[in-house]
C-alpha cells in the first residue's frame, strides 16, 4: 500500500480538496476527522452504512430465541395450572423482547466492527495522531505516477504538510 | 451524531435559549483535547475520596461475610417482612442506572443538545449503578453462590428456571440492561480512547490505550459505521430502559399484597427511576464540573435544562403517589385503605412524609428559573432525591409486607447494623468504580463535543457557532446565562 497523505488545518479546505481528488479520479480516498461530519460524508458520496442489516437479523434471531427457549423449557416440563395453556405468550413477550434487545445490540455493535473493520492491529500507513486532536487528514492510495498529481491537488486546496507514504 | 456547518445568512435563530447547547469559551477542536485529557490527571483530593469508597467496601464485604456466617437472621427480618433494605437498594440503584440511558439513548434520539456533556457521565454512573444494582439480588439469597441457578442453562439435574417468574424476567431484563450499557458506554468510548492513545507517553498506558481502542483511525468507513451503530445502539436501548424499571415493578405489582397490585406500576417506577437518576446525574457532574474545572463544558444551561426534566418527572411521580391513594379510595377495597391509612398517617407516616417531601414538594422550587440556575441549591436538592427516592422504595417494601390482610400478622421492621452496613459498602462500591473511570478516561465526550464546537474554516473563521438545531450561527459572547 503507498499513496500520499495531507494534513489539513481547515474544513472546508479537507472537503474542496476531496471534491478536486474525485474529480481528478485520483485514487482510493479515505479521510480522517476527529469528529463525524456531514460535509465528508457528502463530499465522499458513500451509500448508507450496512449497520442496520446486522441489526435486524440479530434482532430477529434475538426475539425467535427468546420465545422459543421459554416455550421449549414450559412443554418440556409440562405442568398444568388452573386450566390453562403451557406456554403463555403473553409472559414470554419479555423473554422475547430482552433477548431481541441483547443479540440485536450485540449483533450491530460486532457488525459495526466487520465493516468498519476494527479491531486493527496496526495503525499502517496514511495516518498521524495530530487526525485524533484537531486537524483532518486525506490519505489517498495511488500508484507511484499519479502521486505528483495527488500532491499538486492537495497542496492547491490549502493542505498544511503532504508527504508520501508506503 | 454528526453536525453539518452552512452559511450563517441561511439560518434565523431559534428562540429556545434554554436548550441552548453553545459552549462560547470552547474555541477549537485542541482545547477540547487540552482541557478534557488534563482532568485525567490524579490529585490528593482524588486518592483520599477513593480511600473512602474502598474503606466503605471494605466495611460492606465484612458484614457481607459475618451474614454468609451467622445466616440471613442477621439482617433484620421479621415474618412476613422477608424483603427488607437488600431488595429496596436494589430497586433504589437500578432506578438510578435509569437516567443514564434516558441522557445518553433518548434524548439522543430527541436531538436534546444539552446532553453532550454530560451523557458520558450519566452513561458510566449506569454501568456502575448497576452492577451495584445486579449485587443485591446475590446478598439477598439464603445461598449467595447459587445464584447461577436462575441462568437458563442445561445440567443434568434438567431442571430449568419458570419463565412466568418474575424473578426470572428480572434476570434477564437486568443482565441484558447491564450488558447493552457497557456496550454503548465503550462503544461511544473508542474514538476518545484513540485521543488518549495518540496523546500519551508513557509506553504502558499506550498500549494499553491501543488495545482497548481497537486502532480506531478516526477514518470516515470507522465514523459513517460507528453513527449508524450507535443510532441503532440508542434506539434498542431506549425501549429497554422503559422494560427494564417495568420488569422490575413486575416483582411486586404480580403480588396480591395491598399497596402491590397495582396496573400503574409500570410507569410509575420508570418515572420514580428515571427522577431518582437525574438527582443522582447532579449529585454527581455539579461537584464535577467545579473540580475539573469544566464549567464552561457543562453550563449551567445544560443544568438548567436537565432541571426541568428532574421537575417533569417529580410531577410524573407526585401524580403517580397521589393516583396510588385514589385507586385505593376509589376501590371500595378496605384492606387497600386501610394499608394507604397506615402508610400516611400510621405506622410508616415517617417514612412516608420523608418521601413526600423529597421527591414532590421540594423539587416544585424548580418551577422557578432563579432556583433551577442555582447550582447550590441543585446539588443540595439532588441529595434530598437520592434520600427521598430510597425511602419511596422503602414505602413500597416495607408497608405492604407488614400491613397485609391478616391483623395478627401486622408486624414491624427495622433494619439492622448489617444491612446498613452493606447499603454503606454499596456506595463505597458504586463510588469506587465511577473514582477509577473518571481517571483513566474521559469524563466527557471528547468527539461529541467537538460537533459543538466551531469547526476551523477558510470561511467564517471564529465567528460562528453551533445553535441549538446545529446549525451556524453568529458568535454572541455576551449569551445570558453564560456565566454563573
Amino acid at each position: 500500500m503507498r499513496g500520499v497523505l495531507g494534513v489539513f488545518r481547515e474544513l472546508d479546505s479537507a472537503v474542496d480538496a476531496i471534491a478536486a481528488l474525485r474529480h481528478a479520479k485520483a485514487g482510493s480516498i479515505t479521510v480522517y476527522s476527529p469528529t463525524p461530519r456531514h460535509e465528508f460524508e457528502h463530499a465522499l458520496a458513500h451509500g448508507p452504512s450496512v449497520v442496520r442489516r446486522f441489526t435486524l437479523i440479530g434482532g430477529l434471531l434475538g426475539v425467535t430465541f427468546g420465545y422459543w427457549i421459554a416455550i421449549w423449557v414450559s412443554e418440556y416440563w409440562p405442568l398444568v395450572v388452573g386450566g390453562k395453556p403451557i406456554p403463555s405468550w403473553v409472559p414470554y413477550t419479555i423473554i422475547g423482547f430482552e433477548v431481541m434487545v441483547l443479540v440485536g445490540a450485540l449483533s450491530t455493535v460486532f457488525g459495526m466492527f466487520a465493516v468498519a473493520r476494527v479491531p486493527r492491529l496496526m495503525m499502517t500507513v496514511g495516518y498521524d495522531p495530530r487526525f485524533s486532536d484537531g486537524d483532518y487528514g486525506i490519505w489517498v492510495e495511488c500508484p507511484p505516477d499519479r502521486e505528483a498529481k495527488v500532491t499538486q491537488v492537495l497542496q492547491e486546496n490549502g493542505a498544511v504538510e503532504v508527504r508520501r507514504e508506503r | 451524531m454528526a453536525t453539518v456547518a452552512r452559511p450563517v445568512e441561511q439560518m434565523p435563530r431559534p428562540n429556545i435559549p434554554s436548550a441552548n447547547i453553545q459552549l462560547p469559551a470552547v474555541r477549537s477542536y485542541q482545547q477540547v483535547n487540552d482541557e478534557i485529557i488534563a482532568t485525567l490527571t490524579p490529585t490528593g483530593a482524588w486518592f483520599i475520596g477513593l480511600g473512602i469508597a474502598v474503606t466503605c467496601l471494605l466495611i460492606g464485604i465484612g458484614s457481607w461475610i459475618y451474614q454468609i456466617y451467622m445466616g440471613l437472621g442477621v439482617a433484620g427480618y421479621n415474618p412476613p417482612v422477608m424483603w427488607g433494605v437488600y431488595i429496596i437498594t436494589f430497586v433504589f440503584w437500578v432506578g438510578i442506572g435509569h437516567a443514564g440511558t434516558l441522557i445518553s439513548a433518548i434524548l439522543y434520539l430527541f436531538r436534546a443538545g444539552f446532553r453532550t456533556t454530560i451523557y458520558r457521565c450519566a452513561e458510566a454512573m449506569t454501568v456502575f449503578a448497576v452492577m451495584t444494582a445486579g449485587l443485591f439480588p446475590i446478598l439477598h439469597l439464603g445461598r449467595p453462590w447459587k445464584f447461577f441457578w436462575l441462568i437458563p442453562y442445561p445440567h443434568w439435574r434438567l431442571i430449568w428456571p419458570n419463565f412466568k417468574s418474575p424473578l426470572v424476567w428480572d434476570v434477564f431484563a437486568i443482565l441484558t440492561y447491564l450488558t447493552v450499557s457497557t456496550t454503548f458506554l465503550y462503544v461511544g468510548l473508542v474514538p476518545d480512547i484513540a485521543a488518549l492513545r495518540d496523546r500519551e507517553t508513557n509506553p504502558i498506558r499506550k498500549r494499553i490505550y491501543s488495545v482497548l481502542s481497537l486502532g480506531w483511525r478516526n477514518s470516515d468507513r470507522e465514523w459513517r459505521h460507528f453513527t449508524r451503530a450507535y443510532l441503532f445502539l440508542a434506539a434498542f436501548s431506549t425501549p429497554l430502559v422503559l422494560s427494564v424499571h417495568s420488569v422490575v415493578s413486575f416483582d411486586f405489582a404480580m403480588a396480591l399484597v395491598p399497596g402491590w397490585h397495582a396496573t400503574i406500576f409500570p410507569p410509575y417506577f420508570v418515572a420514580g427511576a428515571i427522577f431518582s437518576g437525574i438527582g443522582m446525574v447532579f449529585t454527581i457532574i455539579i461537584p464535577l464540573r467545579r473540580w475539573f474545572g469544566l464549567r464552561h463544558y457543562v453550563t449551567i444551561n445544560h443544568l438548567d435544562a436537565a432541571a426541568k426534566l428532574c421537575l417533569f418527572t417529580s410531577l410524573v411521580v407526585g401524580l403517580a403517589y397521589l393516583t396510588e391513594f385514589w385507586v385505593a379510595w376509589y376501590s371500595g377495597n378496605k384492606v387497600e385503605q386501610q394499608y394507604f391509612m397506615n402508610r400516611v398517617f400510621g405506622q410508616w407516616w415517617w417514612a412516608a412524609w420523608i418521601m413526600l417531601t423529597c421527591n414532590m414538594f421540594l423539587p416544585l422550587t424548580l418551577f422557578s428559573q432563579k432556583m433551577r440556575r442555582n447550582t447550590t441549591w441543585l446539588f443540595i436538592l439532588s441529595l434530598f432525591i437520592n434520600l427521598g427516592m430510597w425511602f419511596e422504595r422503602f414505602v413500597i417494601v416495607v408497608p405492604s409486607l407488614s400491613h397485609e390482610y391478616e391483623p395478627w400478622q401486622w408486624t414491624s421492621y427495622a433494619p439492622t447494623w448489617v444491612d446498613w452496613s452493606i447499603l454503606l459498602g454499596s456506595f463505597g462500591w458504586f463510588s469506587m468504580w465511577f473514582l477509577l473511570f473518571i481517571k483513566q478516561f474521559p469524563v466527557i465526550a471528547i468527539a461529541e463535543v467537538k460537533e459543538i464546537v466551531p469547526p476551523r474554516l477558510r470561511t467564517h473563521a471564529a465567528t460562528t457557532e453551533i445553535d441549538v438545531s446545529g446549525q451556524h450561527v453568529d458568535y454572541a459572547p455576551e449569551t445570558p446565562g453564560e456565566h454563573e
